[in-house]
């Protein structure tokens, strides 16, 4: 049947029964530009929304496996799958065909676990992260690092979504001048609306795609480079770290005889690190964290002397300079009540410039604003915000609006 | 000196020979090639806004700000922040003969006073996040009132500021949230591209936006029915403070910035430039969410009218793009529904057989459906309607290969 015409009722059906099984999709999947194609094996994308249909393949499939193509074919798309592709590639420096390929195939991992069912029939000869022997519910990037071109991949060596899914050109592209392609703003403005539509709704999309939407234009930053920041501008702040005091004559003084000039003053900011033993917190946990907060400090010129860090559950323990990190012992465990820790960290002297306190949130907060300023890195708890079964009264307070809150993990 | 000259001359210098090299080594060329960040920055200094370019160091922000100047015919005056004390941009101390009656004036530095006597210029303040907080301090006020110690700059002077990226600023330099509100926000990256070629021999030559004059007043217009027609339906978008730790210091929706984004999207209308420039500025002061709604709203403004399609349904031109028109059908049924009598409703399906002449059946689906289901009992069905079998069909086939699907996954499980 390669001499055949395009059978364009039999494709737009199956965008129906797409747009029907996945409401939400709608927008994007109208979007999709059709361009009949000789040379695609069977569906494939490029980065301007445009989708090249083998009439060959339209002829051969199903309705329904055409319907899941079609939502499988608008998830790289959607996900950005050529430009978080592209910039894997330069990050790791990868280069030629054989690696598009790899992408190409750990994109289709990413979508093909939660894309199939509940209406949508997955596609003959789909790649399913199981056939690799990858665990599911992975990103794109997490299975480029689990898996080579080997004897497993062999039966997708065929396999070819278009630039959309990998970001590599292909020679039947129309490119960025070709009719009918999408500008930069308007793939936005589509992957916006789809997003807006799922978290509008909740409860209608599946949770994969929940988590998409909401990741779509606020991508998560990483914990190290928000903690980094919060702590840096709470110790390099008006009091603490480098500024101007009049305490001492500015070098300028001298030309200017009875004025007085303030002067680059240093002094370093003391820091105090309260840490949360209670038994829901993993050593591993509070190691990271607490590495990143000292390495950060001696960063911004806090010398190690004057970080300290404290142990606290439902009793603050032990004050030990940092000097001792490598062996602090973190005592504890059972419930916390941070604010004998905010207490305790208060009343040293001389006084800390800054509180880092580092938790999992489970714990009273203190009820006034401490006399310095205060970072909280709070451990993430897939949980957090829900009930507990044994007692749904009970919602841990969240951390006091005074604090800047870092989520980590 | 040519080079050929010099290699006759076995006499000629080290210092020479060095210098031809350099020369050789600057002799590149230009080529014309679009840049939205540079057209951005063009029309947000234009519109006399403060600007805060984000952006690492070593980029060719300098560079940019260079080829700005130039085409705007300014004087380019650069100071590095972090290299200099609160007092450089407050004004340094003077002691005059009797300073209990007279007071300290406070003098501005030599750049400020050759700015003002220029009485036009533009000013790049670099390297802000590197300066302590005093400095900062004293440099927000230059940015926002446009003073320097007593000297007020005149208004033919524009003001770009940098800063580096929080994650790899050294220290803490971090804008709190009434701060970020008053600039526009742009993220300035390098293209690899660019560089590469750049470094070959051959420099990018952005052509700037020309505002144009005759289109002045359409463009104001355009601007505020565009911000008007939004936040009069989604009130909630007004002002919303920043929250969380993520968008700290970012751009954030307030009457302040809306304000802002006017001013943007009548210079961008103006200028015509593509709608990728508009992207950048409004997000850039609006913030993400509320300035990708915007741009939705944008590019509904430039979609037909459903009364003016139902009044003339024969010419009617309905978009290209599919969710464009999925967009214009259903206004268009939803207009009919407003106001439901016999010949509008005739119209609406002239326009869906049109739409199925000239477009994608599955697209009129949901519309045709929902038209049909506001029938009177008189009114007959339109012969126009026999066009609208194929998509009867089509849609039958979905529900087929839906219930095929169900079935089949039903057995997997």
């Amino acid at each position: 049947m390669t001499g055949g015409e395009l059978d364009r009722d039999k494709l737009f059906a199956a965008r129906l029964q797409a747009v029907r099984a996945r409401p939400f999709l709608a927008t994007a999947l109208f979007a999709l530009h059709v361009v009949e194609s000789r040379r695609v094996p069977t569906m494939a994308v490029d980065r301007y929304w445009r989708c090249y249909v083998s009439p060959w393949f339209v002829d051969r499939t199903p309705v329904e496996e055409l319907a899941g193509a079609w939502v499988h074919e608008v998830s790289h798309l959607l996900r950005d799958h050529h430009g978080r592709g592209d910039r894997f590639a330069r990050q790791e420096g990868l280069t030629g065909p054989g690696e598009r390929l790899r992408m190409n195939i750990a994109a289709d991992c990413e979508i093909n676990d939660d894309v199939y069912g509940d209406g949508l029939a997955a596609p003959e000869g789909a790649v399913w992260p199981g056939t690799l022997g990858l665990p599911e519910g992975k990103l794109m990037e997490e299975y480029l690092r689990l898996f080579r071109l080997g004897s497993r991949t062999q039966d997708f060596a065929w396999l070819d979504c278009g630039s959309g899914s990998d970001g590599l050109d292909r020679e039947w592209d129309l490119g960025p001048d070709g009719a009918h392609g999408l500008s930069e703003q308007e793939r936005d403005a589509v992957r916006f609306r789809v997003a807006q539509g799922i978290t509008g709704r909740p409860g209608h999309a599946p949770r994969a795609w929940k988590r998409w939407a909401e990741e779509a234009f606020h991508p998560p930053q990483a914990w190290r480079d928000l903690l980094g920041a919060a702590v840096r501008s709470a110790v390099s702040g008006p009091g603490a770290g480098d500024d101007y005091s009049y305490g001492r004559p500015s070098r300028r003084s001298a030309g200017l005889p009875g004025v007085i000039l303030p002067s680059l003053r240093r002094r370093p900011p003391r820091v105090s690190v309260v840490i949360d033993t209670s038994g829901s917190v993993s050593d591993a946990e509070l190691g990271s964290a607490l590495l990143e907060v000292s390495a950060i400090t001696r960063a911004v010129g806090g010398r190690r002397d004057l970080v300290s860090v404290l142990s606290c559950d439902a009793a603050a323990r032990v004050v030990h300079p940092l000097c001792r990190a490598e062996g602090i012992p973190l005592v504890g465990g059972g419930g916390t009540d941070l604010r004998t820790g905010f207490a305790r960290a208060l009343r040293t002297h001389p006084r800390p410039d800054v509180v880092v306190a580092l938790t999992d949130g489970q714990t009273p907060w203190p009820s006034d604003r401490p006399a310095c300023r205060t970072v909280v890195g709070l451990f993430d708890r897939p949980d957090r915000g829900s009930w507990v079964e044994d007692d749904p009264d009970y919602v841990p307070d969240s951390p006091p609006a005074w604090a800047r809150v870092v989520n980590i993990g | 000196m040519p080079v050929s000259t010099l290699s006759a001359l076995p006499t000629a210098s080290q210092l020479d020979i060095a210098g031809a090299l350099t020369t050789l080594l600057r002799d590149t060329t230009t080529e014309a090639r679009p840049d939205t960040q540079l057209e951005a920055l063009t029309l947000a200094v234009a519109a006399d806004l403060p600007v805060l370019l984000w952006g690492e160091p070593g980029i060719g922000k300098t560079a940019a700000l260079t080829q700005l100047a130039d085409d705007l015919g300014l004087p380019l005056t650069t100071v590095i922040a972090s290299v200099h004390e609160p007092s450089d941009f407050s004004g340094l101390p003077v002691v005059g003969d009797d300073p209990a009656e007279q007071g300290v004036p406070m003098a501005p530095p030599d750049w400020a006073v050759r700015l003002v006597r220029a009485g036009h210029g533009l000013l790049f303040l670099d390297e802000l996040s590197t300066a302590p907080p005093a400095v900062q301090a004293a440099l927000l006020r230059l940015v926002l009132e446009r003073r320097v110690g007593a000297l007020q700059l005149p208004p033919g002077v524009r003001i770009v500021a940098a800063a580096n990226p929080r994650s790899s600023a050294a220290d803490g330099w971090e804008l709190s949230p009434p701060l970020a509100n008053r600039f526009v926000h742009l993220q300035w990256t390098h293209d690899q591209d660019v560089v590469v070629r750049g470094l070959g021999g051959t420099w990018p030559r952005a052509t700037l936006p020309r505002l144009r004059p005759e289109r002045l007043g359409e463009a104001v217009d355009f601007a505020r029915r565009a911000v008007c027609g939004l936040l009069a339906a989604r009130p909630a978008l007004v002002h919303r403070l920043p929250s969380g730790e993520t968008r700290r210091g970012g751009p954030w929706p307030s009457p302040r910035s809306w304000d802002m984004t006017l001013t943007l999207i009548a210079f961008a209308t103006a200028a015509g430039v593509s709608r990728d420039v508009l992207s950048l500025l409004v997000r850039g002061t609006v913030g993400d969410g509320p300035g990708l709604e915007l741009l939705a709203a944008v590019d509904r403004l430039d979609l037909p009218d459903p009364e003016t399609l139902l009044a003339d349904p024969a010419a009617a031109v309905l978009p290209e793009r599919g969710d464009l028109r999925q967009a214009v059908l259903d206004g268009v049924v939803a207009a009919v529904r407003n106001r439901l009598d016999r010949s509008r409703w005739d119209a609406a399906w002239t326009l869906l057989v049109r739409a199925v002449e000239t477009g994608a059946p599955d697209l009129v689906v949901v519309p045709a459906t929902t038209l049909a289901a506001l029938r009177r009992e008189e009114w007959d069905v339109p012969p126009s309607i026999e066009a609208l079998t194929g998509v009867v069909s089509v849609s039958r086939r979905a529900e087929d290969a839906a219930a095929r699907a169900a079935v089949a996954t039903k057995g997997r499980r």
